[in-house]
């Protein structure tokens, strides 16, 4: 429970400044919307709502990578790490504090998303928190990677720009927005490797949108499941609490 | 019992830079111990490993009998740091670090309210309290970190350059606090550039260049280590200083005969006692000419 706590009160602590930032928020609401409204004007509503899962999808995958910021921030050009070290704070509630406060800068940007997704296509319970979980594993695979990025960046920029070019990488090249089979056939295998593709072909067979097999299926949630312990074996590689 | 006590302390950096070489001296309960260097001495990293932020890689180091290494998770139950070149969140106000950071280390609401207002007034940022950093002079946000890394009552408290960026009347504060919490039996080990600083807090000062130490002791001992005396300024009233006469005196008779013809002569006669400035030119300016050699 203490810990729990220390955690909170950390991600209120990383996240209070951008709750207090409008232009942020609207900037982490928008972001992965951006391709659904223009999928809306230029192809209309039935090419849009796929998409629109999709950007949910990728709306907890970005925050999620925001993590990078965080890490590198706070240890580097804020010494908040430093301060907690030398003290009786557990490094776990650290990194759990972190990632929480992702979550909690993003929370009104989800919950509009969510609200817009089911009065567009309104699901039963147990594939909504199908969706939720998906979106949460695809959360988590980000975060790991965030990790990975503020852990082993020492400079202001890369901070910044590694995190973007990899939700470019990430969220909008991949068949998130638009149906995997518009990619040519060699491609798609490819695409299949990237975890946002799972992550977004799970969510859009639980809204209805796509038949999946029971081995798609199954193959998807392992490879998301897999992937998320890749980056947690990765970061614990690479997280340090004390400088070497 | 010594609460810092170090031995042939060493650390070599990934890379390969040796930060720290040998490096002894113990510090006694309620001192405030004083580390002195050029930058990039070793300051940090010493003040880093001690306080269990940063691994040694030879010799021994304990507080509170505590290894630094092995005993890290009950020194850290006893000590704060202000570390070097921290900043404040910009969006946060000075109550909501403090409040927070008490918070974080499991204060109940109730008191994280009550010690937040009381290291703010002591302070002088209670009047300052809900602006955000980002409207905070660059003073006033070095004091909300300083209330940061005193809302814990530590027993130890490292501070790395306490007082850069401040104000003469926000140094004076932070030394009158630095002397309230040695009074408490509180031990301190700072880091400086500031000689006066060290030589108003100062009860020893360690000296390090170049990762070693090169002196240990008091301020009169650093004084006397580089054979720095009192000095008389000799000169006419009103004068320019180009017929100034700098003399080094060596006995109280010198300095008896200096005054005599200083007042026979109608000279104005300035005694100026020695500084630790110059005694720590004195002590770290062989190495100084060494790089120029």
């Amino acid at each position: 429970m203490t810990r729990l706590r220390e955690a909170w009160y950390i991600g209120l602590w990383d996240s209070l400044p951008l709750l207090r930032d409008p232009m942020i928020l609207i900037l982490l609401s928008l972001i992965s919307f951006l391709p659904v409204f223009f999928l809306f004007i230029f192809l209309g509503a039935e090419q849009a709502l796929p998409a629109l899962v999709g950007a949910v999808v990728l709306s907890l995958a970005f925050v999620g990578m925001g993590v990078a910021q965080s890490v590198y921030f706070n240890k580097h050009w804020f010494r908040f790490q430093d301060v907690l070290v030398a003290s009786p704070v557990s490094p776990l509630s650290y990194a759990f504090g972190l990632a929480l406060s992702t979550l909690i800068a993003a929370s009104p940007a989800l919950a509009l998303s969510f609200v817009i997704l089911l009065l567009s296509k309104p699901v039963g319970l147990l594939a909504f928190l199908a969706v939720i979980a998906v979106s949460l594993l695809m959360w988590l695979a980000m975060v790991f990677i965030g990790y990975v990025i503020g852990l082993t960046t020492k400079n202001t920029r890369r901070a910044n720009s590694i995190p973007q070019v990899l939700s470019f990488l990430l969220g909008f090249l991949p068949p998130v927005y638009y149906p995997l089979s518009m990619l040519p056939g060699f491609l798609q295998p490819v695409a299949m490797l990237v975890p946002s593709t799972h992550a977004a072909q799970l969510a859009k067979y639980y809204f209805g949108m796509i038949p999946l097999s029971s081995a798609e299926i199954l193959i998807g949630w392992a490879y998301m499941v897999g992937f998320v312990a890749l980056m947690a074996a990765l970061t614990l590689r690479k997280a340090r609490w004390v400088d070497p | 019992m010594d609460v810092v006590e170090v031995e042939g302390l060493g650390k070599t950096y990934p890379g390969g830079t040796e930060a720290l070489k040998d490096v002894s001296f113990r510090v006694a309960k309620g001192e405030v111990f004083c580390l002195l260097g050029r930058n990039g001495a070793g300051k940090t990293t010493l003040l880093r490993v001690l306080a269990t932020q940063l691994m040694p890689t030879a010799g021994r180091a304990t507080v509170f009998g505590q290894e630094v290494v092995r005993g890290a998770k009950a020194i850290r139950q006893r000590i704060a740091v202000l570390p070097q070149e921290a900043r404040p969140q910009m969006m946060l106000s000075a109550f909501d670090h403090v409040r927070l950071l008490c918070l974080i280390r499991g204060m109940s609401r109730a008191d994280a309210a009550r010690r937040t207002e009381q290291v703010l007034r002591q302070f002088d940022l209670w009047e300052h309290k809900d602006k955000l950093c980002a409207d905070l002079s660059g003073g006033l946000r070095q004091r909300v970190l300083l209330c940061m890394a005193l809302i814990a009552d530590p027993e130890l408290l490292f501070l790395d350059e306490p007082t850069i960026g401040l104000d003469p009347l926000g140094r004076r504060q932070v030394w009158a606090a630095v002397r309230r919490l040695a009074e408490k039996g509180v031990t301190v080990l700072l880091t400086t550039h500031y000689m006066d600083e060290a030589e108003k807090l100062a009860n020893r000062l360690a000296i390090i260049e170049k990762g070693r130490l090169t002196f240990l002791g008091t301020v009169d001992d650093a004084k006397a280590k580089a054979g720095v005396g009192m000095r008389l300024i000799v000169e006419a009233p009103g004068g320019n200083g180009n017929s100034r006469e700098v003399l080094h005196p060596s006995s109280n008779e010198e300095i008896l005969r200096v005054v005599e013809r200083a007042i026979r002569e109608g000279l104005k006669v300035t005694f100026q006692p020695p500084s630790l400035e110059e005694a720590f030119i004195h002590i770290v300016g062989g190495s100084i000419d060494d790089e120029a050699a």
